[in-house]
């Protein structure tokens, strides 16, 4: 929500998801442009109602996960094959497939490692999650026991209006 | 979305077993039957490795279908009440899987099994073996029968058990019958704890009688129920194809294709355990078993490996690939193909070094080239393994001809009903 | 919204509201520690000074102050490591496999079992770093140059899988706790009435806020994080039983220890996991939130994974002597009647026997009953691990190097102080962070609480009067 700043917004604060969850097609189809709804708990099928896009994050998670495989790979093949073959054990294997088997381990924890930290990362950075970032907080309870839903305006003419239909649709409270 | 309106089972009829299927099913067994004929008659020593192999992987969809439905009350499972019918019909296969196990043993364990040699535990005979008269206690005919009897009897008696059950519930005692299930299905699971290792001990193992692993009974369950998987989503997908199961959403499809990913994974994380242990000590007695494997089936081998683990890694990977039908119904066929082959690996090329020992010892010819001689797969190979599909299909569709293809008055039908994923 | 079988009991007793549950999570945080916390506090703090007496000790002295002889060069330290990883283990299951099983009891314990693991694996290192004698050259085992003193590490070496795997777990555990954390932080944070307390957690939380789109990347990155967390806790003591299958030493060298340590790992997570939860349920009075039935199911879990490792013991001795291999069989026999037979015969009572206990519902049910077996788990899982490691060593192919090992007062000081630093971080965390991961909780408020299987019931009534 960095555009939140430029751009005008009614507040309707809600009490329940269900009566949220009904809210949004209703005073959508009354052309309330719902943009946003803040919750303090994930709701079942609120991305589809709100007509989000699904998250790509997964699929950063596979090619951060196939870039973490390479790199061991590679890494093992150049430090065990190719600078500094060792005959350790009995096990003169100087070839990068004959010694396969002993590098899985670390292909997988690398891959894991790489997955796992990438996405993470990307979330945090897509969502603009950091330490000391501010929070922008409409209702102290938003993050307990309410939820927020956030109607576009265009100036502030329309927030009367937009307020009432808000309240009609359930809305325990309103901001601006 | 909030609520869901009521959904009632709609799948109140049973499966009609169409004649057309009956001919299908029936042409495969005749198909098999020849191919195993006509094999016996002209290159008779790979034929009781090829039944052992398949009545193995036909044993196994069975068993692991019934210990997937014991595991479905155990765990108090809900979404998989719609598809508890599938699993029940394909236990029922277990008594013939029975009596085809003990026919093959009784008729061809000598050419199967190197510790059923005659006199290779009396110290006195010329092929006598220490190391074999060392496992006697465990690996004689008396024990080995009464085991392998109870295997079948325990097994059979169960899967029968939880069908009952089930048509109790159809006919009005929902919860009890329910309950009921549960308590046998705990029990079934201790015991198939027990007879699933040393099973597989008496079944595979003890083919090369010297060579042993501590795993290898874990092992051969992620086979086998990876491939019972694999034929549940199969017979799932393929009702839905004509028709039947409207109440199987793509939720329950998803579902079904993650146990089929994961128990790849499963399966792929146990192989390489197996295998990599061995690799890495060594040790003359263990590493044997993999050197003729990789000496002389290497194609065979890394197929399995990479069909078992690379293509449903790769392409069940996705949500979106769980979800579609048919692709589901072609990953099922991938999967069985796969496990098909590394049951081959597992049994054949042991029972070939046995069969290569009596061509030496009764042929001149098998004299010529060192008594060794190898599996391949041709074929007759490919005509036996329709055969057990035929057989399998045969005994599935009957049984779910017999009963309502869902569970009626089942305590959790409304969470599998509703199940969204 | 999705209607229960009426066979599955409450998750949350009582009538919980959205709200209710936030009162009661945040008030360990926001109110003062009682004297039953200090008293614990302090008894962990003094524990942890004799860890720190004892490794100081050991560093400055060497290692010739532990019990290690010429063929026993493993015993206290890998015996204590590999407890301790193990019982991290329980703390990812019940994250990371419980949620792909979408098993919703979980949500109460995730969070404090995860702080479980977190701190577990900070203890299993602590043992690593101290048994290398030279803990100022611990980077060796890292792929560096060989300008930096030694060669490139042997990537064929179990020993250094074991890093990677170590470290791999412990920093993806810790990134999947904390991203679990970041909403809960921010319900203290728009709670806070202190100025301290609101910076501090504004600083915790990220600045969170529950847009719909953060919700639905936090889902997506929780799922795909169990599904990575899943093959990675199976990899984690896999590789750690690698260490010892990899070799040629009789009763190590065996191929079944993979999934069974993986297997023996839950089995002892999940002890420790009823050790502490029994103790917290009742010092934050959240008896409403873990209930009998989470205590329950828990020890069915327990039952489940203790019988796999009883086939697994069972197993290993059949193929021993199936085997042939006298040495095999001798490495048995010895476990058995040898000199340890009292570690051996310890580790079959509490692994085997004990869990068998729990097949009585009475008993899975009983707090005290839970928390006797839980101990009784606990105790013979660290017999498990001294009695591969240490019946083994002590007599191997040489029969004229044959001894005897036994700990002295340094080692065991090691031991009881990574009790100590558990507790004291685990102590920590129950009083500033939320120990039930509240934001997950409350979605099943509407399905699986008393109050809403109360209402249910009643409308299902109406239904059929109607």
């Amino acid at each position: 929500m960095s555009a939140a700043k430029h751009k005008k917004f009614v507040y309707g604060i809600f009490n329940d998801d269900d009566v949220v969850m009904h809210a949004i097609p209703a005073l959508r189809s009354k052309g309330l442009r719902v943009k946003d709804v803040i919750s303090p708990f994930p709701i079942h099928g609120l991305d589809d109602a709100l007509g989000l896009e699904r998250t790509r994050i997964s699929i950063t998670c596979f090619l951060y996960g196939m870039t973490g495989c390479s790199l061991a790979l590679l890494m093992m093949y150049y430090m065990n094959i190719f600078d500094w073959p060792m005959d350790i054990g009995g096990k003169p294997s100087f070839a990068f497939y004959k010694n396969l088997p002993a590098f899985i381990p670390v292909t997988f924890e690398s891959t894991v490692l790489c997955a796992a930290h990438g996405m993470v990362i990307t979330f945090f950075l897509r969502s603009k999650l950091l330490p000391g970032v501010e929070p922008h907080v409409i209702h102290p309870r938003m993050a307990d026991d309410h939820f927020v839903m956030a109607v576009q305006i265009d100036n502030d003419s329309e927030a009367a209006n937009v307020e009432a239909q808000l309240r009609a649709a359930g809305a325990i409270e309103t901001k601006k | 979305m909030g609520h869901h309106g009521h959904i009632e089972v709609t799948s109140t009829q049973p499966y009609n077993f169409s004649s057309r299927n009956r001919m299908i099913a029936m042409v495969m067994m005749v198909i098999g039957l020849v191919a195993i004929i006509a094999q016996f008659a002209t290159h008779h020593e790979q034929t009781w490795a090829n039944l052992l192999w398949n009545n193995f992987i036909f044993m196994g969809m069975a068993l692991g279908a019934t210990f997937f439905l014991a595991v479905q009350y155990v765990a108090e499972v809900g979404w998989s009440a719609v598809i508890k019918r599938p699993l029940e019909a394909m236990g029922q296969s277990l008594p013939v899987a029975g009596v085809i196990m003990i026919l093959i043993i009784a008729l061809g364990g000598k050419h199967l099994y190197h510790w059923m040699d005659g006199g290779i535990t009396d110290p006195n005979a010329a092929n006598y073996d220490e190391i074999i008269a060392g496992k006697s206690a465990y690996l004689n005919p008396v024990f080995f029968w009464v085991r392998v009897v109870l295997y079948f009897a325990i097994w059979t008696y169960f899967a029968r058990l939880f069908r009952a059950n089930s048509l109790r519930m159809d006919a009005g005692e929902g919860t009890p019958a329910y309950i009921k299930n549960r308590r046998y299905a705990a029990a079934f699971l201790v015991l198939f704890a027990i007879t699933e290792s040393t099973m597989s001990w008496d079944f595979i193992m003890s083919i090369e009688t010297h060579w042993y692993s501590t795993l290898f009974g874990w092992y051969t369950f992620s086979g086998f129920f990876v491939t019972s998987l694999a034929a549940l989503a199969f017979i799932v997908t393929y009702l839905k194809h004509k028709g039947y199961l409207p109440e199987v959403s793509e939720h329950h499809l998803h579902d079904i294709g993650k146990f089929m990913f994961a128990f790849s994974i499963f399966w792929t994380y146990l192989w390489f355990a197996q295998f990599m242990l061995i690799w890495y000590s060594n040790i003359p007695e263990e590493v044997t078993y993999f050197m003729l494997r990789q000496d002389h089936y290497r194609g065979i081998w890394l197929a399995a490996f990479f069909i078992n683990f690379i293509a449903p890694f790769i392409i069940l990977m996705s949500r979106d690939a769980k979800r579609k039908k048919y692709l589901v119904m072609f990953m099922s066929a991938i999967i069985f193909i796969g496990h098909w082959l590394d049951f081959y690996i597992m049994v054949v090329p042991g029972s070939m070094v046995i069969a290569g020992h009596h061509a030496a010892a009764h042929a001149a010819e098998g004299a010529a080239h060192g008594g060794q001689i190898f599996g391949s797969i041709g074929l007759m190979e490919i005509g036996t393994t329709i055969g057990f599909i035929g057989l399998f299909a045969y005994i599935t569709q009957h049984f779910l001809s017999k009963s309502p293809l869902v569970v009626k008055n089942h305590p959790m039908m409304e969470e599998s009903l509703h199940h969204a994923i | 919204m999705h209607k229960e079988s009426e066979l599955r009991p409450p998750l949350i007793l009582g009538d919980k509201t959205w709200h209710d549950i936030t009162e009661d999570v945040c008030r360990p945080v926001e109110s003062k520690a009682n004297k039953w916390w200090w008293l614990a506090f302090s008894v962990s703090l003094a524990a942890f000074l004799w860890w720190v007496i004892a490794v100081s000790y050991t560093v400055g002295t060497g290692l010739g102050v532990w019990g290690l002889n010429k063929t026993v060069g493993w015993a206290w330290d890998i015996t204590n490591f590999v407890w301790w990883v193990g019982i991290g283990h329980a703390g990812t299951l019940i994250s990371a496999i419980l949620l792909l099983f979408r098993q919703k009891w979980r949500l109460s314990i995730n969070r404090s079992a995860e702080a479980m693991t977190i701190f577990a694996v900070i203890c299993a290192a602590s043992f690593i770093v101290s048994h290398m004698g030279r803990p100022w050259v611990a980077y060796w085992p890292l792929p560096l140059p060989n300008q930096f003193g030694s060669l490139w590490v042997n990537f064929n070496s179990p020993l250094v899988w074991d890093v990677f795997a170590i470290s791999t777990y412990f920093s993806v555990s810790l990134v999947f706790w904390y991203s679990g954390l970041i909403p809960d932080f921010a319900v203290i944070r728009d709670r806070a009435t202190t100025k301290w307390r609101k910076r501090i957690y504004t600083i915790l939380s990220f600045g969170w806020v529950g847009t719909a789109k953060n919700w639905q990347r936090f889902e997506e990155v929780s799922l795909v994080l169990a599904g990575l967390s899943t093959p990675l806790v199976l990899s984690v003591h896999s590789v750690v039983s690698m260490d010892f299958a990899t070799s040629v030493v009789p009763g190590w060298h065996t191929t079944i220890f993979p999934p069974y340590f993986v297997a023996g790992a839950i089995f002892s997570g999940f002890a420790m996991v009823q050790t502490l939860l029994i103790i917290v349920r009742k010092v934050l009075t959240l008896e409403d939130y873990i209930t009998i039935y989470h205590i329950d199911m828990m020890n069915r879990i327990i039952l489940i994974t203790g019988s796999i490792v009883g086939v697994a013991y069972l197993t290993e001795f059949f193929i021993a002597w199936y085997s042939g291999v006298e040495y095999e069989q001798y490495a048995f026999i010895n476990r058995a009647t040898g000199p340890y037979w009292w570690a051996y015969w310890s580790m079959m009572t509490c692994n085997v026997i004990t869990p068998q206990l729990f097949w009585s519902k009475k008993l899975r049910e009983s707090v005290f009953a839970t928390f006797i077996i839980s101990i009784f788990v606990n105790i013979g899982m660290w017999f498990e691990r001294f009695v591969i490691i240490v019946t083994s060593l002590h007599r191997d192919y040489l029969p004229s190097s044959w001894t005897m090992y036994s700990p002295t007062w340094v080692e065991a000081g090691i031991f009881i102080g990574s009790l100590g630093l558990f507790f004291t971080c685990f102590l920590l965390f129950a009083r500033v962070f939320p120990v039930i991961a509240m934001s997950e909780l409350k979605t099943i408020v509407k399905s699986s609480s008393e109050g809403a299987k109360k209402k249910q019931s009643q409308t299902a009534k109406q239904e059929t009067h109607a």
